[in-house]
C-alpha cells in the first residue's frame, strides 16, 4: 500500500460527501466539454459563412425593381466590366421579359388577384382575356380588362433562380446551359402542370417552337409559374440584343465585398444600382461571434467553478485531518508523502469526476450547441418576415428571400462535433482545475505541525 | 543514553512571553523505563514534543545516542522520528481508513523497509503484542480501546527505535487494561532494552516505573 493507493482509498472515504463532490465537478466539467464543442463548430461555421455567404453583389439598372420602375438595362459591356473588376470571381447575367397570350401558346398559371390587377392597371395593354374575374373585374368597368404574363427569364445559369441560395431543384429532366442560344427552356412546376407539359414536349414562344429540357421548383409560386431560358436566346427573340437587366457578382471573400462594391460603383456610375450582401453576411457572423464568445466565456466560468469546487473540497478535507496528517507527520512521514496522497486524493476526485462530466458533456453538447444557435436564428427569422411577399418581381424580390434563407441555413447547420482536440483541451483544462485544486491545500499540508498530535480535544 | 541540558522553550503569546520549560536537565539510560509526572499546563507535552522532534527547542540540547536532535535538519528530524523513535499516544491516533495491519505497515514504510517485508514484519508485531488476524484485517475503530493501544504499541515499535515516548498511554483505558497496557511497555523496556519515557498523572503506574521526574512550572522539580 503505497501514498497513490492510500489517496485513491481516502478519495472515497466518505462516498456521500465524495458523490456530491464528484457530481459538482462534473456538471462544470460537462459544462466545459460542452462548451468547447459549441465553439469549435461555430468557430467552423463563421469560417465556412466568410468563405461562403454575403459574397454575392447585385447590380441591376437604376430606376429597375422587378418589373417596376424605368431606366435603360445594362449591357454586354458593362457585363464584361464587371467580370473584369478585381476579386470578382464569377457573374451570371440574366434579361427578364413578359410574354403575353399573343406571344406564347402557354396559359399562365398565375391568376392576377388584386395585387396583380393593381399592377395592370398602370400597363397599356389593352388585348387578351380577363383569366381572374370576380371582384376586380366591377372595380375596373372603365378600363381595359388586364391580361396575366409569363415571366420569363433568360440566365446564364439558371440556379440563380434558386430561392435557397443553392443549386436549382430539377424535378424532371435536365438542367439547360445558359450558355448557349438554343430553344429549349425550363418549366416552373406550375406552368407545366397548367399546360400539361413534361420533359420532351414543345411548347411556342416568340414565334419559335421550344422544347422542354425540366422542370424545375423553388417552392416559390411566382418563380414556378416561370420559364428559364438561356440569356442569349431571350436576347435575341425579344429584341434586346447585348442587354442584361440584372447582374450577380460572386466575391471571392466577404471581406472583399465593400472594396468590390465602390469599385463597381465607380467604373459603372449612376447607371445601376448596386447591391451586397455584406451587412447581412457581418450580421450573421456577427451573431455566431458573440455565441462563440459566449462559449468561452463559459468555458473559463466553468473551468473557475470546477477548480474552486476542488480547492474547497480539498480544504475542508485538510482541515478537518489535521490530525490525521499530524500523526503521519509525527510517525516519520515526509512532507512529500503527505502531500502526494492528498494531491493523489484529489486527483482519483478529479478524474472519476472527468469521466462522469465528459460522458454528459458528450451528451448534452448536441442539444446545448442546437440551442444556442436556434436562439440567434429566431432573431434573424424576426427579420426575414418584414421582408417583401414573393411575386413581385424578378431579381429583387427573390434575391432578398435567398439571402435570408442562407443564413437561417447557417444557423441551423451548425454541427455540435466533438474533435480530438476539443477533447485534449477538456482533458488539458480538467488537469489544470486538479492542479489548483492541490496546490493550495498542499500549501495548508506542509504548514500543520506535527505535534498537532499531543493537542488535547 | 538520552541526555537533555538546559533545555528551555518559551512562546511568544498576546498575553507576553511564556516559558513552557525552564532550564531543563534530564538524563535516562538505555533501557530504562522513566515517567514524567506533573499538572496540566506544567510543560509535560511540550517536553515530550522536544523529545520526539515533533518542535524545536527556544535553546539547550537534546542528545539522542550523542546525536543532538535539536539541530537537525527538518528532513533529518523526520528520519529520526520514523527510526529512532516510536510515538504512543492516549488517543491512540492509528489512522481510521486503514486497516489495523496497515496502519503498522505505514510506520516500516515510512522506517524505510522494503514493501516486500512489511507484511510479515507487521503481522509479526501485532502477533506480539496480541492481535488475532482477524482483528488485523479491521479497521482501528471495530476495536477496544485497550486492542488500539496494543496496535499503536505495535506501530511504535516497528522500526526498532531507541526510545519510545508515550503521552498517557494509559490515560483513556480502564485500570485493568491500563495495567495491562503498562506491564506490556515494561516488559519491552526489559526485553528489547529500549528506552521508555512516559507522561503520566497515575501515581501508581509512576511508582512502578525505574524513575520519576516531576514538572511543575516548566522545571524539574524531583
Amino acid at each position: 500500500m503505497n501514498v497513490i493507493s492510500r489517496g485513491i482509498k481516502n478519495a472515497f472515504r466518505s462516498p456521500v460527501r465524495s458523490g456530491a463532490i464528484i457530481l459538482m465537478l462534473a456538471i462544470s466539467i460537462g459544462l466545459i466539454l460542452s462548451m468547447l464543442v459549441a465553439r469549435s463548430s461555430v468557430n467552423s461555421k463563421i469560417t465556412q459563412v466568410k468563405a461562403n455567404a454575403g459574397t454575392n453583389i447585385t447590380i441591376s439598372p437604376a430606376g429597375v425593381f422587378g418589373f417596376a420602375g424605368g431606366g435603360n438595362n445594362l449591357t454586354t459591356a458593362d457585363v464584361t466590366q464587371i467580370y473584369k473588376t478585381a476579386h470578382i470571381t464569377s457573374t451570371t447575367a440574366t434579361l427578364s421579359d413578359q410574354l403575353a397570350s399573343t406571344d406564347t401558346n402557354l396559359t399562365p398559371s398565375l391568376t392576377l388577384g388584386n395585387f396583380g390587377a393593381r399592377q395592370a392597371r398602370f400597363e397599356s395593354s389593352s388585348s387578351g382575356v380577363v383569366t381572374a374575374s370576380g371582384n376586380s373585374s366591377s372595380t375596373t368597368d372603365s378600363r381595359p380588362a388586364p391580361t396575366p404574363h409569363t415571366t420569363v427569364t433568360g440566365t446564364t445559369n439558371p440556379n440563380s433562380i434558386a430561392t435557397n441560395g443553392g443549386t436549382l431543384s430539377i424535378t424532371s429532366g435536365t438542367t439547360i446551359n445558359g450558355n448557349s442560344s438554343s430553344y429549349v427552356a425550363l418549366l416552373g412546376k406550375d406552368l407545366a402542370s397548367k399546360n400539361n407539359l413534361t420533359v420532351g414536349k414543345t411548347f411556342t414562344a416568340y414565334g419559335k417552337t421550344f422544347t422542354v429540357s425540366g422542370i424545375y421548383t423553388t417552392g416559390n409560386t411566382f418563380q414556378d409559374s416561370g420559364i428559364i431560358m438561356p440569356l442569349a436566346t431571350v436576347q435575341t427573340l425579344s429584341d434586346q440584343a447585348g442587354e442584361v437587366s440584372s447582374v450577380i457578382a460572386k466575391v471571392d471573400s466577404s471581406d472583399n465585398v465593400s472594396s468590390t462594391v465602390t469599385a463597381l460603383k465607380n467604373t459603372l456610375g449612376s447607371k445601376a444600382d448596386i447591391v451586397s450582401q455584406a451587412q447581412q453576411a457581418a450580421d450573421s457572423v456577427s451573431s455566431l461571434q458573440s455565441i462563440s464568445g459566449l462559449a468561452l466565456a463559459s468555458v473559463v466560468g466553468a473551468a473557475i467553478a470546477g477548480a474552486v469546487i476542488i480547492l474547497l473540497a480539498m480544504i475542508m478535507i485538510v482541515r478537518e485531518r489535521r490530525r490525521e496528517i499530524g500523526v503521519i507527520k509525527a510517525i516519520g512521514g515526509t512532507n512529500r508523502k503527505v502531500v502526494s496522497q492528498f494531491v493523489a486524493e484529489a486527483l482519483t476526485i478529479t478524474v472519476v469526476g472527468s469521466i462522469i462530466g465528459l460522458a454528459l458533456g458528450v451528451v448534452v453538447s448536441g442539444p446545448m450547441t442546437s440551442s444556442l444557435v436556434s436562439n440567434s436564428q429566431n432573431t434573424t427569422s424576426t427579420q426575414a418576415s418584414g421582408g417583401p411577399s414573393g411575386g413581385f418581381g424578378g431579381g429583387g424580390g427573390a434575391f432578398i428571400r435567398s439571402s435570408f434563407s442562407r443564413f437561417n441555413s447557417n444557423l441551423t447547420q451548425v454541427t455540435s462535433s466533438i474533435t480530438p482536440g476539443v477533447f485534449a483541451s477538456a482533458v488539458g483544462i480538467t488537469l489544470l482545475i486538479a492542479i489548483i485544486g492541490s496546490a493550495v491545500p498542499a500549501w495548508f499540508i506542509a504548514r500543520i505541525s506535527p505535534a498537532e498530535v499531543l493537542r488535547a480535544e | 543514553m538520552l541526555e537533555v541540558k538546559n533545555l528551555t522553550k518559551s512562546f511568544n503569546s498576546p498575553s507576553g512571553k511564556v516559558t513552557a520549560l525552564d532550564n531543563v536537565n534530564i538524563s535516562i539510560k538505555t533501557g530504562e523505563f522513566a515517567s514524567i509526572i506533573g499538572k496540566s499546563g506544567s510543560g509535560k507535552s511540550t517536553l515530550l514534543s522536544m523529545l520526539g522532534a515533533l518542535d524545536t527547542p527556544t535553546s539547550g540540547t537534546i542528545k539522542v545516542d550523542d546525536v543532538d536532535i535539536a539541530k537537525l535538519s527538518a528532513s533529518k528530524q523526520t528520519a529520526y522520528r520514523a527510526k529512532k523513535i516510536g510515538f504512543v499516544f492516549q488517543q491512540y491516533n492509528l489512522i481510521p481508513n486503514l486497516t489495523v495491519l496497515e496502519n503498522v505497515m505505514l510506520a516500516l514504510e515510512f522506517g524505510g523497509m522494503p514493501a516486500k517485508k512489511r507484511r510479515v514484519r507487521a503481522q509479526k508485531l501485532l502477533e506480539e503484542v496480541g492481535i488475532t488476524p482477524d482483528e488485523m484485517l479491521r479497521k482501528p475503530t471495530r476495536l477496544s480501546g485497550g486492542q488500539q493501544q496494543r496496535v499503536s504499541i505495535a506501530r511504535a515499535l516497528a522500526n526498532r527505535p531507541s526510545i519510545i515516548l508515550a503521552d498517557e498511554p494509559t490515560g483513556n483505558l480502564d485500570s485493568k487494561t491500563g495495567k495491562m497496557i503498562f506491564d506490556m511497555l515494561h516488559d519491552l523496556s526489559r526485553s528489547e532494552n529500549t528506552t521508555i519515557l512516559a507522561v503520566t498523572h497515575d501515581m501508581d503506574i509512576a511508582g512502578k516505573t525505574d524513575r520519576t521526574f516531576t514538572l511543575r512550572d516548566g522545571q524539574i522539580i524531583a
